[in-house]
């Protein structure tokens, strides 16, 4: 049997290998797409330890070989001048982890709850309460008017109108419009909401606080735990629930009992996926942060416009020390994923 | 065990459910359930959503002074869009309009034509009321933003914003796209190392967007970076990429692909690894090759991820802005500032009514372009 | 204790599946609710649970009404078709689930769940998590969990249906025996006559959300109350053949059978279990059918015949032997026939 040389290089031999040819190429990008990937994390590393002129006198490559590696960068920022980073790096922290567990955990409720119970608000009351509240919102921007008194006007006026126009709605909406509405959110760049969100804060005197940010990450990331946990919900098996319920469990109970265990698997990417948004957030932070609850992203990026130029060896210490958080939650979720993984044949 | 035993347990549980306080409230809880578990949800989403949203569009009507504490408000209608579409601001957010170029007429024309026959083949198909209101607003971002570029970028002046951000996404997004899915298909083959790539491909995704673009900067320097040898090598020692806007672009794209890459990578992976076995298999017996597998075995069963995965890239792609902060403060000029940043911009010159008409309008393209997506591309896949 | 439900109906939307049931279970009995799929049984089943809820009608359990009562204060307890062990616990911790809710001191938890497991013969497994377990042991952890707390009421959704059939045989057996030994009312949920038959003091027959007869196994088989019944219990199903009742005299083709009765029905149907019927020769017998198959089951065979448009079968003895399509004799007791009205499936011989 005679093959041509490019049937030979690229034809398999057999179902489970390549040839040779396809190897070569497949290894190749894969390699090359690797050295892409590792050659800045490699730079910003050994850049921590280089020293201004290593940095300043064109590029050096090797540690020992073409410089002689320096701790000064990571003294500086832990040693001699640590109060600003550990602030804002204990700053990140709190609202990174507040936030995420806020917004998994109230996610994950009302992702449970539209895929558990059914919903139909009539759409004439919805309606009612949008244009109320642009009113409410007209009054106090135009006139003035306080914003208290504004809202419980408002409120007062939609319950008034709901009661006395409710019956005449039939329009009804159905959970498929509210999940849509509220994963609709993700949509809306953060941009838009950003300075009616600094102006209540400003109102109620919140601004630069943990709780005003964590209270909008927790908002902005609560589209994406719903999108994610509703389909998760909705492959647990309803009889595993129906059957606690009968055993005496609320729902409640029956949420925490059997339902979130359930979903660790779910829960344990979204999480992670949720501290990573949050963690390294940086335009929302830039508004509602000055200096009380500043955060890393800020700080970075503050670093830029300093009188000396960028250091660029004091950055590099920095975003080094901003990726240990996410591996660390990555490492221990990487638990918790493979054993959800390990229990998730649910019924035999 | 006897029956009457029995029947004396069963009296005694059945008597400690009612009754008492604490039992009583644990029923209404659970009566109400249903709103308990909703309700956190839903008022967040109202207060720091949608209250924002209506309060951003009044905003965007207004022209606002703040003077100390407070802020006066005064109602001017559509006064700020009408300055960023037609005004002063028409440069920054649309870009500068001169002649248009002969090649600018043809692509305003191809534009057009293919509009005019998008309308009419779908007036033939049997159009319903709501396909045809929310096709209208996706033809007329087409068009406006078609004879946009080719009154701009294609005639030879410099595009605003609107164009900026377009490119990061369109562009952006394409390229990320189709590297994340290759990559994804390599790593289903058969191949050694597998696991290796897997982790190592999803780390870019843990670093923060503002470290990357840090990282970019030093990569790119061509005096100190690690490319700097090969740039004097090539003669372009002292080619300053930041004040070239296409290069600057360009840096930026990178370093938004570097990044979102994984993201891509790592979602069509896990949905080409749970195509099931055995489609494959067949083919394999009937003696397709890799790449004719992946095409019409494998890719027709992962579209519905691929397409839902590239749509949530472009949303979030549209809210670029840590990156051209970083990397170039949008400069040269404002060839790389994104809409977000514009907004940014106007908030920092304390115009807070052009800053949220800018958002407004990043809002309304992007929800044009998302909702058309969703519907003409993401729903088609799904039910095909 | 008891269950009653009175004229119990449900709907989802436009739809009614279940029209006005009432049934009334007494205290320690075993009540099988059968029917075929959609035939609004599991729906009963679930509204007694209170995992429905009741579009009219009541609902009482032990005298107390319930109908708008949550399901953990009905004090019932319920076993799944799915058996719907929690993948997460171990077998003592599942049996112990309801008890922990209940807040019970642990000493007391694990006295009783050991009790419980002894007694389904679990107490070897009680730190396995249920996926290590057969469908056997499952449906052991299921029934274990339900008893634990010694509910008012079992309620069972086909419990057995994910069992093979040996197993089934089995646990049908080990079924019956608890139930008689703790003497807990029981309402049960199948499809499958045979469970039906062998496990009910009482059986509900439902069809299209509407209750068919509701009797002693003995009274629904030999006794039906309409045709659909006769038609669903007995295995092959009751013979009939269609034709008309003339002054008593039920006319088929050719044939004319004495009824014993002196009703007139244009369209009737005549009812024949396949064992009152004996094959003879063409010459004798009341009926007169063609040979269409006979099948040797083993202590028996099974014939089928053909008479007009309608299948008969008839159990003969495991020498009988005949060729295809030759004409035979059927011959019965009198006293044995059942008479419907097609058009309404009443009985109309019914006596008593």
């Amino acid at each position: 049997m005679s093959r041509t040389l490019m049937q030979r290089l690229f034809e398999p031999t057999s179902i489970r290998d390549m040839a040779i040819g396809t190897k070569v190429i497949v290894y190749s990008i894969l390699l090359f797409w690797t050295a892409f990937v590792l050659f800045p994390i490699y730079w910003v590393l050994i850049t921590s330890f280089k020293t201004a002129v290593d940095v300043n006198s064109g590029p050096v490559f090797l540690p020992f070989i073409d410089f002689q590696p320096s701790l000064h960068a990571w003294k500086e920022l832990f040693v001699f001048d640590y109060e600003d980073t550990l602030k804002a790096y204990v700053n990140s922290l709190i609202i990174a982890l507040s936030s995420t567990a806020a917004s998994v955990l109230i996610g994950s409720m009302a992702a449970y709850a539209l895929a558990r119970f059914e919903y139909r608000p009539k759409f004439g009351v919805v309606l009612t309460f949008v244009l109320v509240m642009i009113a409410a919102f007209y009054a106090v921007g135009a006139y003035g008017v306080d914003w208290r008194l504004a809202s419980a006007s408002g409120i007062a006026v939609f319950v008034f109108l709901a009661i006395a126009l409710g019956r005449y709605f039939k329009a009804r909406l159905s959970n498929g419009d509210i999940l849509f509405w509220m994963i609709s959110q993700r949509i809306l760049a953060p941009i838009v909401v950003v300075v009616p969100i600094y102006m209540m804060f400003q109102q109620v005197r919140l601004l630069d606080t943990h709780i005003a940010i964590i209270l909008t990450y927790t908002v902005i990331n609560l589209p994406i735990v719903i999108w994610l946990m509703y389909d998760f919900f909705r492959s647990i098996p309803i009889d595993l629930e129906e059957s606690a319920q009968l055993d005496g469990a609320t729902r409640i109970g029956v949420f925490w009992d059997i339902v979130l265990p359930l979903s660790r698997t779910g829960l344990a990417a979204t999480t992670l996926l949720v501290m990573i948004l949050s963690w390294n957030e940086y335009l929302l932070a830039l508004f509602l942060s000055t200096s009380r609850a500043q955060t890393m992203p800020i700080l970075v990026a503050a670093m830029n416009a300093g009188e000396r130029g960028i250091l660029w060896w004091s950055m590099s210490v920095v975003i080094i020390v901003m990726i240990i958080p996410v591996i660390v939650l990555a490492i221990i979720l990487q638990r918790y994923i493979s054993k959800g993984l390990l229990l998730g044949a649910v019924k035999g | 065990m006897t029956t009457t035993d029995d029947t004396e347990r069963s009296g005694e549980t059945r008597a400690a459910v009612p009754g008492g306080g604490r039992e009583r409230l644990a029923d209404w809880l659970d009566r109400h359930a249903q709103h308990i578990f909703i309700w956190p949800a839903v008022t967040m989403i109202l207060i720091f959503s949608i209250f924002p949203l209506v309060a951003s569009f009044i905003m965007a009507l207004s022209r606002i002074r703040l003077r100390g504490g407070s802020y006066r408000v005064r109602f001017v209608w559509f006064q700020n869009f009408e300055k960023q579409l037609f005004g002063s601001e028409q440069f920054h957010f649309l870009g500068t309009f001169g002649g248009m170029s002969i090649l600018g007429w043809v692509v305003a024309l191809l534009v057009t034509g293919g509009i005019v026959w998008w309308v009419l083949r779908y007036l033939m198909s049997g159009p319903t009321v709501v396909g045809l209101v929310g096709r209208l607003f996706t033809w007329g971002l087409v068009l406006g933003v078609g004879w946009l570029l080719a009154a701009t970028f294609f005639s030879g002046h410099p595009f605003g914003t609107l164009g900026t951000t377009l490119f990061y996404v369109i562009f952006g997004c394409g390229v990320q796209f189709v590297i994340g899915v290759g990559l994804a298909f390599l790593c289903s083959l058969p191949i050694k190392g597998r696991s290796f790539f897997r982790v190592v491909f999803f780390v870019p995704l843990m670093i923060t967007p503002i470290g990357v673009g840090y990282a970019f900067r030093m990569m790119a320097d061509t005096t100190k970076g690690p490319f700097s040898p090969a740039w004097q090598w090539l003669g372009l020692g002292d080619f300053a990429w930041a004040a070239d806007p296409w290069a600057a672009r360009f840096f930026i794209m990178i370093g938004d692909s570097w990044q979102w890459i994984p993201f891509i990578f790592v979602v069509m992976l896990a949905a080409l690894e749970s195509v099931p076995r055995d489609y494959v298999e067949a083919a394999q017996v009937d003696g397709a090759s890799s790449w004719e597998i992946f095409k019409d075995i494998t890719w027709p069963q992962v579209v519905p991820v691929a397409a839902t995965v590239l749509l949530i890239r472009v949303i979030e792609a549209f809210k670029i802005v840590d990156l051209p902060n970083i990397m170039t403060a949008g400069g040269p000029g404002i060839a790389t500032e994104s809409m977000t940043l514009h907004a940014l911009f106007a908030w920092r010159s304390l115009d807070l009514g052009q800053s949220a008409a800018v958002a407004y309008l990043l809002l309304f393209v992007t929800v044009v372009t998302c909702v058309s997506f969703f519907n003409l591309v993401v729903l088609r896949r799904i039910r095909a | 204790m008891t269950v009653v439900l009175d004229k119990v109906s449900k709907s989802f939307g436009a739809v009614k599946v279940l029209h006005d049931l009432s049934l009334e279970v007494q205290d320690g009995e075993f009540l099988v609710l059968l029917g075929a799929s959609g035939s609004g049984k599991s729906t009963a089943l679930r509204m007694i649970a209170g995992l429905e809820t009741v579009s009219e009608g009541t609902i009482h359990i032990s005298g107390r009404d319930v109908t708008n009562e949550l399901p953990k204060n009905r004090d019932v307890a319920m076993v799944f078709q799915s058996y719907a062990l929690y993948p997460h616990k171990t077998v003592a911790e599942n049996i112990g689930y309801p008890l922990k809710i209940r807040r019970l001191a642990r000493a007391d938890m694990e006295a009783q769940v050991r009790d419980v497991a002894q007694q389904v013969q679990l107490d070897e497994l009680l730190d396995r998590y249920p996926k290590e377990l057969s469908g056997g042991q499952r449906q052991r952890v299921a029934l274990a969990r339900a008893m634990v707390r010694r509910p008012a009421v079992f309620l069972m959704d086909e419990p057995l249906s994910n069992l093979d059939a040996k197993l089934r045989g089995h646990m049908r057996a080990e079924l019956k025996h608890m139930q008689h030994e703790l003497g807990i009312t029981t309402i049960y949920v199948t499809h499958d006559q045979v469970e039906a038959m062998t496990l009910a003091h009482r059986v509900a027959l439902l069809e299209g959300g509407r209750l068919q007869q509701l009797a002693t196994p003995r009274a629904i088989y030999e006794d039906p109350e309409n045709l659909f019944v006769a038609q669903f219990i007995g295995s092959p199903p009751m013979n009939v053949a269609h034709g008309t009742l003339e002054g008593g005299t039920f006319i088929v083709g050719d044939d004319r059978v004495a009824t014993g009765g002196s009703e007139t029905v244009r369209n009737a149907v005549i009812g024949l279990r396949a064992e009152d019927c004996r094959v003879v020769a063409p010459s004798e017998g009341q009926l007169h059918a063609k040979l269409f198959a006979n099948e040797l089951i083993g202590d028996h065979t099974l014939v089928t015949a053909k008479l007009g448009e309608d299948t008969l079968s008839i159990k003969a003895s495991k020498d009988f032997e005949a060729g295809f399509d030759e004409a035979i004799g059927i011959a019965f007791d009198p006293d044995k026939i059942y008479l419907f009205d097609k058009d309404t499936g009443a009985r109309i011989d019914r006596r008593g």
